[in-house]
């Protein structure tokens, strides 16, 4: 479900996978609600996967709505690589 | 050697009609199949259950000859002879909130493509229907499970109660006839 290149973010709260899901749907913004991969996360997780394209809008958004998720991964190759806060 | 000719054919019909053919074939089989997506998945398939896939470029596509007999059905006891079944009767999953049903029942198809062994068939019913028609979330994971070889199959008077016969955009269409069989004739049966 979550192919080379694509953005996945993590969410600890159903409540605001939820609401994060709502909010991006809202803006036509081409995400999927799934299951966080069992890499990234033993408990049962959420995450929103994204493409590169929309990364910007996606995550400007959720930042806007004060919605930051709690890790964002990218995936590459067959690994996800943790994507750290630009300072 | 029994052959088979899946050109032409849209995913995952290729996978599904392989599948078929090798439970009855006896030996070699030999699939003539464009190149793509069809090759690559049915060669995954096929791998993936255990059978050796030579495969050579022909006019108009390739061609895969599939040999050896699958480990699963080798290792299998009599009892686990027979396909398993997913019946799934609703877009929800449990009781409760109509949005939490509908995001855990989303998330256990997506789910199952991280396991080893899949169900060999899987039965949408009533509003289980709206799962595999245009709009559903869950089309990009029911297209992969496909690819994989498990049959997905929704209930034509449900698709047609809820106008979405024209709509259906994964697996194919079936009638109460195969699913009461399919049911009756399953090592085992989950229902959701």
């Amino acid at each position: 479900m979550v192919k080379d290149q694509d953005y996945v973010a993590i969410f600890n709260s159903i409540h605001r996978v939820m609401e994060a899901e709502r909010l991006l749907k809202g803006k036509h913004l081409k995400i999927l609600l799934i299951p966080a991969p069992r890499a990234l996360a033993s408990d049962c997780g959420l995450a929103i996967r994204y493409a590169e394209e929309i990364r910007g809008e996606v995550e400007g958004a959720l930042a806007e709505a004060g919605l930051m998720p709690h890790d964002v991964y990218k995936k590459n190759g067959d690994q996800y690589q943790k994507i750290e806060e630009e300072s | 050697m029994k052959s088979l000719d899946v050109r032409g054919m849209a995913c995952p019909l290729p996978v599904v009609s392989v599948k078929r053919a090798l439970e009855s074939a006896q030996g070699e089989l030999q699939v003539l199949l464009d190149d793509g997506a069809p090759r690559e998945n049915v060669r995954r398939f096929a791998e993936g259950r255990g059978f050796q896939v030579q495969e050579e470029a022909v006019e108009g596509g390739f061609a895969l000859t599939i040999t050896g007999a699958e480990k699963r059905q080798a290792a299998a006891s009599p009892e686990r002879a027979g396909a398993s079944v997913l019946l799934i009767g609703s877009d929800r999953l449990g009781d409760g909130p109509e949005e939490l049903g509908r995001l855990l029942m989303k998330n256990f198809i997506i789910t199952l493509l991280d396991l080893a062994e899949l169900p060999d068939r899987m039965l949408f019913v009533n509003t289980g229907v709206l799962l595999t028609a245009a709009g559903s979330e869950a089309i990009e994971a029911l297209e992969a499970l496909g690819n994989r070889g498990v049959e997905v199959l929704s209930c034509g008077v449900c698709l047609d109660f809820f106008k979405k016969k024209e709509t259906l955009a994964a697996g194919g269409v079936t009638n109460m006839f195969t699913i009461a069989e399919s049911l009756l004739q399953a090592r085992s049966v989950v229902r959701l």
